[in-house]
């Protein structure tokens, strides 16, 4: 019987090539919006405006404090409510891009505040606009901090894609899903999915680690 | 040149500027001292607007300095600031940290700003280490490498936040040096000291602050040999003596 659900599983192997595709896709959308979005709120939250700075801080509470799972049920189930549809496919891009760029908001804005006081008042003191005080010197010093944490939430959003599946994008974990009705071996089709999430989470792992290394020195 | 007009300043409910007036005309050299925590440090800062000021008004070449609509940039590429602890850009190269401003602030293009830098940086006597990072400076070296970096704006004014206080006595001097010869270029200067042989050789004024207010003003040989307040004859004895 196991070879026979193993030569079933083999058969259906592009389903998952499918799933592993969008749940790439997912990732790789999310990775590059939660960055975007997260740098811009990183700087904000370490910044000097006392009233934005709270209204991200209020956003980054919210979105630790929930779950993802909740999240996701909100972007999907609660907005339609107060008029705004989305597809599953946007929403799960949405949902992630909120969950996401909290943390990675929280990743910059510890790395900005490691940079010493004097080097903003040198660089404002020469004439820099704002700005550029952080595009050329506050960032870049900055970057040494927030590099290894951040490919380390690199990995972890990679991984929190498979939680999208509730609301039935056919991404990798409910390819799993489907596949575990018709081929009744847990073990083994969760064992393939998790074995692709490896494939594509393990690169960013062996970098996290690389950088933190590098770094420390 | 400079114009200090009835400015207060306060940190909570501490006054670190009370009513302070204060004139300082084109090419002067003027040295600040007195204790610490006595508001010398911040009162240099209001200059460029490191430091707001919550009452009266601070004129820079007709510029109100705490205005909101003032071009800051403009303002700030007409004044250098030598800071206590250098704060070099420590991810650039000298030369890089030199050229930074004129690049980005005045446009000037790169190969030209290069010229300037490598001026600058010859001013200081530092061009043989234009590729080197700041880590690998004396401190000496460093604050010389951050005064070629106030420099390479061109300013009218060059401001110093006790340049020397953090560096070991045997570096002083060459740092002393360069300021010196700046003196001689005509350069406007405000510097926060306690080096009394540098008030002493290039200074035309000295102005003594305690706890926020301006005591007393003077020539360095006035000031340094005959103080007309206890407080600063008492704080003259102490450096003396340190």
């Amino acid at each position: 019987m196991m070879a026979f659900y193993f030569a079933r599983l083999v058969e259906i192997f592009p389903f998952f090539l499918k799933g592993l595709w969008m749940t790439s896709k997912i990732a790789f959308i999310s990775l590059v919006t939660c960055t975007l979005i997260g740098f811009a709120l990183g700087m904000i939250r370490s910044g000097n405006n006392i009233i934005l700075k709270r209204i991200v801080g209020i956003y980054v509470a919210f979105v630790r404090g929930t779950p993802f799972v909740v999240q996701i049920f909100i972007v999907f189930f609660i907005l339609p409510e107060w008029g705004i549809q989305l597809e599953a496919f946007p929403a799960a891009l949405l949902a992630m891009a909120i969950m996401g760029s909290a943390f990675i908001c929280e990743i910059v804005a510890g790395g900005i505040d490691s940079i010493s006081r004097g080097q903003w008042e040198a660089a404002a003191s020469s004439g820099l606009t704002l700005v550029q005080q952080l595009r050329l010197i506050i960032v870049p010093q900055a970057m040494k901090v927030i590099l290894p944490p951040l490919v380390g939430q690199y990995v972890l959003l990679i991984k929190d894609t498979s939680v999208v599946s509730v609301i039935g994008v056919m991404e990798l974990t409910r390819v799993g899903w489907v596949t575990v009705v018709r081929i009744p071996e847990g073990l083994m089709v969760f064992s393939l999915v998790g074995a692709l999430y490896f494939i594509i989470s393990y690169p960013l792992i062996l970098i996290s680690n690389y950088l933190e290394q590098k770094m420390a020195v | 040149m400079i114009e200090f007009k009835n400015v207060n300043k306060w940190f909570g409910k501490l006054h670190v500027l009370n009513h302070i007036n204060l004139k300082i005309p084109k090419g002067e050299v003027l040295v600040i001292c007195g204790p610490s925590g006595s508001g010398k440090s911040t009162l240099i800062r209001c200059i460029n607007r490191l430091e707001k000021i919550q009452k009266g008004e601070i004129i820079v070449n007709n510029t109100l300095v705490h205005d909101k609509s003032i071009n800051l940039t403009k303002l700030r590429g007409q004044i250098g600031f030598v800071f206590q602890q250098f704060h070099l850009y420590p991810h650039m190269t000298v030369l890089q940290n030199v050229m930074l401003a004129p690049v980005n602030v005045k446009k000037i293009a790169r190969e030209k700003a290069e010229k300037i830098a490598m001026k600058k940086l010859d001013q200081v006597g530092l061009t043989g280490k234009s590729g080197s990072f700041p880590a690998q400076l004396s401190g000496g070296q460093q604050q010389r490498v951050a005064i070629a970096r106030g420099l390479a704006m061109s300013p009218e004014i060059m401001l110093f936040d006790e340049p020397t206080s953090a560096l070991d006595p045997e570096m002083i001097g060459e740092v002393l040096d360069v300021m010196v010869n700046l003196v001689s270029e005509g350069m406007t200067m405000c510097v926060v000291t306690h080096e009394m042989g540098f008030a002493k050789k290039v200074a035309d004024r000295v102005l003594f602050m305690d706890e926020g207010k301006i005591i007393e003003t003077g020539t360095p040989d006035d000031f340094f040999d005959n103080p007309k307040t206890d407080r600063a004859a008492d704080f003259i004895g102490k450096i003396l003596t340190h």
